[in-house]
């Protein structure tokens, strides 16, 4: 056996064998690792980007009521002005932030509150959390049946309560009343989404360390003060992605107001999905709905931009 | 059993080389050990020889043949890794099986052969467990089982000893060590404990930096390391470096300090230090070389005790010699204590000196 | 049941698991205390009576339903509108019963489908480095953030061009996009904490790269797996508002659309809608609470980190 020795030392420096390789290069040589990947990116293409593009196309045209695509006329900005002046996008637009940040306030509020009384070892606690997490898996549409049968200006078993318990004279017409539709929805949507943000908060809570509340205590904190400088800082991430899911998930709603009362009375609880929904399908008006859609849209690039953001951080560091 | 050629092998990760142009032969049923210091590119290499990294140049043959570009599996090799790696959700006779199932053995084969391998291991009683019910040293056996079911051609062990206590580890070397004399297998085997590799295998290879510095016995390489920093890393404790200035006085050679003394050479060490690329030697001695005196010696230079470290049948006493430090070992019942004025002398048959410049090893011309 | 949101992933040992339950302070702190009973217990009843009162109604006759006060127990408990709404033989019931098996095959296969494509996708996240993986990585966590609506005209559209509307087709394809974002992210956090030794290991023990995937990695994730499955049901269950754009032959229709449909035609059969809601809701429901803690670590992986 022959006895190879290389006469390197450290400082001799590394002979340049290949150059790194270019982009493409990278690309053709990990062609097979895109074929992991190559199914999602068909399908999300197909359903997110190719639908992404033709929204944005469609908002700068007038399309005809019988969606031949072939007669659509072009207009430049005009969906976009005569939406952004109109009327009823300043109610539209005031309905769909009343019921956004309402409902993401008292979900988020109710949610926290729950978390926080869940977060300690008793008899029936984790019954109690599948309970309250039943409203947030059924079908938005089965509660909406639900709640407008509880609601039922005659028969609704709320308005009757409050007639015994002798808070009004007659039942309340929650839904056909201006001033209370659009608040009675909303105490739907809590319903519904609450225990999403208990469940995250929950969550957020395990990674508070117990030490640091022991040491708290040990320090002199009360039971408040323990809260707002301990377990406060430590929920601040997942509050953010939580308020900021609630906030998408709220401006996206359709199906509460929709089956409750489909917009009335008189606009009182038209969001602005509603009013898209209503002007593509039930008004066929298309290249207006979309340049509306686009609007929202530019809405949610802002807020995903701060999603990605809150769920991202502390990923950098650990990423390569 | 087969031999491992590798030759002028390369692996890049961006910019970095984390092997380069490493050649080396691992003859049929030899034990070799890959020893440097961390991130040296020990574990690339291993994993270069198994497949599990694209290789970026050069050539690697198991058994003649050449494997650059076969999948892991059709080398016929067998891996046990630093931290084993055991299936978590498998039995210990799951993870011994499945090999095999892999190979399409037929059931009642798959059993005895399991059955066999877990005897010689002594892990018969573990086989319903799941890996993480073991202690540590019974995962690195079933580990070892796991390669030892299929009779590879090949066994690649990545510090497979390291995770384990001391006591646990010497015994394991042992038996390991018995594997490979029994199996007359082809070893190479990745430690950073140098001990690990002088007891167990026939060949070292130091690699640092990604270069392989020397491939040789572990006595030669302890004897003749290449460069100083094999001689540096290999053998414990190290061996002393005294950077020095070559001086000629006539036909006669010293090395001189900056402090003034000179160290006159015999011829043969004298004609060896004139080798170097500039006056720039370096000095290299072994703690067992050198003699120590407590009062002026013809031949000896001064030093200042800074340490001594009693380790029971040996004392190691660190002496500054200027501002480097020379370890020399002591019979206990010699005392010597810190800040004593002493005096060195060194065995000039013994002794190293290596070009102050390149960090070679200076050969007879 | 008590320690349900756990890091389900222990049995790769790798993740650490944060303590699941704690006991803090042992004396009585009366006030926090009591306010936390409080909060529960209103939650409880605003949660649950809501409930309560679909049931109640749904076992009433239709005129006892319709009385003003109500009756707050049915004076005559019956089970005629369950019996009605789940027997094949009548025109209620069979309708009732295709919508059921529509909603079910609809949502069973968009969730296989969305798992098939989601596995690779993640695993190739989370051990690959190729150019524009992040990138790509975004753009799928993106999805979350677009209403329906948004796409729905575009695919509308779509959909007629390729002739699928009125298919269930239609429906599969956009559902099993819904639930894909999300188990990309929560399966490439699996994949991120199973050890690439064990797959070297497989690999080394003679097994392909699939083979290595499909033995060893894939029954480690499998909770991960489970999840994005449930998660992705549940989306696809309580869909409505594709289906309602979709659809319009009433054989096609999926349960909440309907329902709908069933409120249309029998505006006042309260007791019957109730019971219509009552066995839509089922399914979901055993479901999560079978699943639960599957369920949760769905909906809260990503946001919590420690
Ligand atoms: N996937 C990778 N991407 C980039 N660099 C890498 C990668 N794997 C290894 N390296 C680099 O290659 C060099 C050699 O790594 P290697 O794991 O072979 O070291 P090692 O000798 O096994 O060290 P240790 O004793 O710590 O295990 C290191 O500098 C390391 O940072
Ligand atoms: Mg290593």
């Amino acid at each position: 056996m022959t006895i190879d020795v290389a006469h390197q030392g450290g400082a001799v420096p590394a002979p340049s064998l290949r150059r790194r390789p270019n982009l493409l290069r990278r690309i053709v040589r990990h062609w097979n690792d895109y074929a992991y990947i190559a199914p999602a990116i068909v399908v999300m293409l197909l359903v997110i980007g190719y639908p992404i593009y033709y929204t944005v196309e469609l908002s700068f045209f007038k399309t005809p009521p019988n969606l031949a695509m072939s007669q659509k006329v072009f207009v430049g900005f005009d969906n976009y002005r005569a939406i952004l002046t109109s009327q009823s996008f300043r109610d539209v637009t005031y309905n769909t932030l009343i019921w956004t940040v309402v409902s993401t306030f008292f979900a988020y509020v109710l949610g926290l509150g729950a978390a926080l009384a869940l977060n300690r070892e008793f008899l029936g606690r984790g019954v109690l959390r599948a309970v309250l997490l039943v409203p947030y898996v059924i079908s938005a549409v089965a509660a909406s049946y639900v709640w407008k049968w509880l609601y039922h200006s005659d028969f609704g078993v709320i308005g009757a309560l409050s007639v015994q318990f002798g808070f009004t004279d007659e039942p309340i017409n929650f839904l056909d009343n201006i001033y209370t539709a659009l608040p009675s929805l909303i105490v739907v949507n809590i319903w519904k989404e609450f225990s999403f943000a208990m469940i995250m908060l929950l969550a957020g809570l395990q990674t508070v360390p117990d030490q640091l509340l022991r040491a708290a205590q040990v320090d002199g904190a009360n039971t408040w003060q323990r809260f707002w400088h301990v377990t406060m800082p430590h929920l601040k991430g997942v509050s953010m992605v939580t308020i900021l899911l609630l906030v998408v998930t709220n401006l996206n709603s359709f199906i509460i107001p929709w089956i409750m009362t489909g917009g009335g009375p008189a606009g009182a609880t038209d969001i602005w999905i509603t009013q898209i929904y209503q002007m593509a399908f039930g008004r066929i008006r298309f290249g207006m709905a979309s340049a509306y859609s686009v609007i929202l849209f530019i809405v949610m690039m802002a807020l995903g931009y701060f999603y990605v953001k809150a769920l991202t951080r502390g990923d950098e560091a650990k990423s390569e | 059993m087969a031999e491992v050629v590798l030759n002028e092998v390369v692996k890049t990760y961006g910019d970095i080389y984390a092997v380069n142009h490493v050649s080396l032969t691992v003859a049929d049923g030899e034990f070799v050990a890959l020893v440097g210091p961390s991130g040296c590119g020990k574990t690339t290499t291993l994993s270069l020889i198994a497949g599990l990294n694209e290789i970026s140049g050069g050539e690697i043959h198991i058994g003649g043949r050449l494997v650059n570009d076969l999948d892991p599996k059709d080398r016929d090799i067998a891996m046990v890794f630093q931290n084993y790696a055991l299936y978590p959700n498998k039995t210990v006779f799951k993870n011994l099986a499945f090999p095999l199932q892999m190979r399409k053995l037929a059931k009642a084969e798959i059993e005895r052969k399991v059955l066999s391998a877990a005897k010689v291991l002594d892990i018969t009683h573990l086989l319903e467990r799941k890996p993480r019910e073991l202690s540590g040293g019974q995962q690195q056996r079933v580990a070892l089982g796991r390669a030892l079911v299929r009779d590879p051609r090949v066994f690649l062990m990545d510090e497979p000893l390291s995770n384990l206590d001391a006591k646990l580890r010497v015994q394991m070397r042992t038996e390991l060590k018995r594997f490979h004399q029994d199996l007359e297998a082809t070893v190479v085997y990745v430690t950073h404990d140098q001990l690990e590799a002088v007891t167990m295998a026939d060949k070292m290879a130091v690699m640092h930096g990604g270069f392989l510095q020397q491939y040789d016995s572990p006595k030669n390489v302890f004897d003749n390391p290449v460069n100083m920093f094999v001689a540096s890393f290999v053998g414990s404790p190290a061996m002393s470096l005294v950077p020095l200035e070559a001086v000629s006085h006539g036909s006669d050679v010293a090395l001189r300090s900056p402090e003034g003394w000179e160290l006159p050479l015999s011829p043969q060490n004298a004609r060896k230090a004139l080798g170097a690329t500039s006056n720039q030697v370096v000095l290299g001695a072994r703690h067992s070389t050198v003699k120590l005196h407590s009062a002026q010696t013809p031949g000896a230079v001064p030093g200042v005790v800074y340490t001594v470290e009693p380790t029971g049948d040996i004392t190691f006493v660190q002496v500054f010699l200027g501002t480097s430090v020379v370890i020399v070992s002591l019979d206990p019942s010699v005392t010597v204590h810190p800040d004593q004025k002493v005096w060195i002398e060194f065995d000039q048959d013994k002794i190293h000196l290596f070009d102050g410049a390149t960090e070679l090893a200076l050969a007879a011309v | 049941m008590s320690t349900p949101i756990r890091n389900t992933a222990a049995m790769t040992a790798t993740t650490t698991s944060p303590a699941p339950t704690r006991r803090r302070s042992k004396k009585p702190i009366g006030g926090w205390r009591w306010a936390g009973r409080g909060i529960l217990a209103f939650l409880l009843l605003f949660t649950a009576l809501p409930m309560v009162w679909m049931v109640i109604t749904s076992l009433k006759t239709q005129l006892a339903a319709l009385q003003y006060p109500p009756q707050w127990w049915p004076n005559e408990v019956t089970f005629e509108n369950y019996v009605q709404l789940l027997s094949p033989n009548n025109a209620v019931g069979h309708e009732f019963l295709q919508y059921f098996w529509n909603s079910f095959y609809v949502s069973i296969l968009s969730t296989i489908l969305g798992v098939v494509i989601a596995v690779p996708a993640a695993y190739a996240f989370s051990r690959f480095r190729f150019p524009g993986r992040q990138a790509l990585f975004f753009s799928v966590l993106l999805r979350n953030m677009f209403p329906a609506v948004v796409f729905l005209m575009p695919l509308f559209l779509m959909m007629k061009w390729l002739g699928l509307v009125n298919t269930h087709g239609s429906l599969i394809l956009t559902y099993l996009t819904f639930g894909l974002p999300l188990s990309i992210w929560l399966l490439k956090g699996f994949y991120d904490n199973i050890p690439i030794q064990l797959e070297q290991a497989a690999r080394i023990d003679g097994a392909t790269r699939f083979q290595a995937f499909f033995h060893i990695v894939m029954p480690l994730s499998s909770p991960g797996i489970i999840a994005t499955a449930i998660y992705a049901f549940i989306m696809a269950w309580n869909e409505y508002v594709y289906a309602l754009t979709f659809l319009n032959s009433k054989d096609k229709l999926t349960l909440p659309v309907g329902l709908q449909r069933f409120f249309s035609e029998y505006a006042t059969n309260w007791p019957g809608l109730m019971a219509a809601s009552f066995i839509m809701s089922v399914p979901v429901v055993v479901l999560f609470l079978v699943l639960q803690k599957y369920f949760v670590r769905a909906l809260t992986e990503g946001a919590v980190k420690s």
